[in-house]
């Protein structure tokens, strides 16, 4: 693990990077592989509690497997490994697609995962020195700050819906889903709630009184932060240059086009 | 007195989740609670954490919990709703539907209980807990004390005998306290346990409840 932790901007750069090129991987698995791998020493040094991060995944698994069957299904090829009447159910090469799509899904969660080792005021700033309107960059602030709560609040009332006699893992996936909805209900007008009241304490505090806002806590990008962001610029040119065979070019262009 | 006991033995609770604090830590020796018990004690002491053990929400870390005699351990929460009932310190929480009678038939529907049966049921319970002068309102427009009284009716629908309530007068005047009072008194006169999560000294002796300090995570 590091000792120092680098400034908040190199790592905004490392995970626009990874997601990045999570996006634009699509068809090579060893690839995507050795992102992955890159993406977990660099969560490792920066002390992001990787266990935990693969404990929360794991929830996640029965969803992965899921799209891992479907892009099988969707995308044969290779050999098939499984079939019913001449229709191809699992390839090689559609279990490597799906690989691919939990392994793109992993680096994205892991990738916001290291942001959160920095504290929210730390990320403000950064936010605010790299030019972004220092109002966006607290709504971004104060969305993850209440996610935790938002999730006490779901949890509760699950359990308070348990509490009188629903079974919810017993339920069919229809009435589920009709019951996650009426969840969802209590938690939205809470959060609205606590939105209005949230927005009155800070106009009432001054917020938006003027058009800029200066901060006594500043950010300075130290010669390392630089020497870093040189690092997996050039890491990233390399990698680029190596999986895309000099076609990124093209490969940007299509996937803008895709999307 | 009602016959229902809730029993603990040796037990040991640590928070393992990273909003929480790591470093609190709740014992309880033995206690056993029936007819009306008050826990009361400083904020941080620990007393919604041992009724949420109460109440199943929350597992041991070691030791064990009896309704009567029954160790509650492998018991799902659904199961559980069928013995102990829980109020939330913020009532809101655990209503979801729009409509009262919606929140107290929808349970029962996804039980299984006819569309009929159960909205004749939420009916009745509704009137029980004198609540039909809102069948029709909105239930995020009513107001505290009357969600705390639906969300008491609701938990009804599973007829437990046992009542775990969390800062049941936070918010609430006297007028609204007398009548919550009363709700509870007349539970309790049906032969439900009831343990009260509390700093309102006045409720606690309203309710004439056997009062049990909490400090520092240990029950006294």
């Amino acid at each position: 693990m590091l000792k120092t932790k680098p400034d908040p901007r190199v790592i905004f750069l490392l995970v626009m990077t990874f997601s990045t090129f999570g996006l634009l991987i699509r068809e090579d698995v060893v690839a995507m592989a050795g992102l992955f791998v890159i993406v977990l020493v660099f969560a490792g040094l920066l002390g992001v509690q990787l266990r935990r991060i693969f404990g929360r995944i794991k929830r996640l698994m029965q969803i992965l497997l899921l799209v891992t069957l479907l892009r099988s299904f969707f995308t044969p090829s290779g050999i098939v490994l499984f079939a019913i009447a001449d229709v191809p159910i699992l390839t090689t090469g559609g279990i490597a697609m799906g690989v691919l799509v939990a392994l793109r899904l992993i680096i994205f969660i892991i990738g916001a995962a290291m942001l959160t080792v920095y504290p929210a005021r730390a990320l403000i700033q950064a936010m605010v020195q790299m030019k972004m309107p220092y109002e966006m960059a607290y709504m971004v602030s104060i969305g993850l700050r209440f996610v935790p709560q938002f999730a006490q609040e779901m949890q509760d009332s699950l359990i308070a819906l348990q509490l009188r006699g629903v079974e919810i893992k017993k339920l069919k996936l229809r009435k589920r889903l009709s019951l996650y909805s009426y969840l969802l209900l209590p938690t939205l007008v809470s959060s609205l709630q606590q939105a209005k009241e949230l927005a009155m304490s800070m106009e009432m505090r001054g917020f938006r009184a003027l058009p800029s806002r200066t901060s006594y806590f500043s950010l300075s990008i130290k010669a390392k932060d630089y020497a870093m962001m040189v690092w997996v610029l050039a890491l990233a040119t390399a990698i680029s240059f190596t999986i895309f065979n000099n076609n990124f070019y093209e490969i940007i262009m299509t996937t803008i086009y895709t999307a | 007195m009602g016959d229902f006991v809730v029993t603990i033995k040796d037990l040991t609770f640590k928070y393992t989740d990273r909003y929480r604090r790591s470093s609190f830590e709740l014992v309880v020796e033995n206690f056993a609670a029936s007819g009306c018990t008050a826990v009361m004690g400083e904020n941080g002491s620990g007393k919604t954490t041992l009724g949420k053990l109460v109440a199943g929400i929350l597992r041991p870390t070691f030791g064990q919990i009896f309704y009567n005699d029954m160790d509650i351990a492998g018991l799902t929460l659904a199961q559980i709703g069928g013995q102990v009932g829980y109020l939330f310190q913020e009532p809101s929480r655990q209503i979801f539907a729009p409509k009262p009678l919606e929140e107290i038939a929808m349970p029962l529907e996804l039980r299984g209980v006819c569309p009929e049966e159960a909205r004749a049921k939420a009916l009745e319970i509704l009137e029980k807990f004198e609540l039909s002068h809102i069948v029709d309102s909105v239930t995020f427009t009513l107001s505290r004390g009357e969600k705390q009284r639906l969300a008491i009716a609701a938990a009804m629908v599973m007829q437990p005998k046992y009542f775990v309530l969390d800062e049941p007068t936070t918010g609430l005047d006297k007028a609204r306290r007398q009548i919550l009072a009363d709700t509870l008194k007349k539970l309790q006169a049906e032969g439900m346990g009831i343990l009260l999560i509390s700093h309102d000294m006045d409720f606690v002796e309203l309710m004439g409840a056997d009062v049990r300090q909490m400090k520092g995570g240990i029950l006294c």
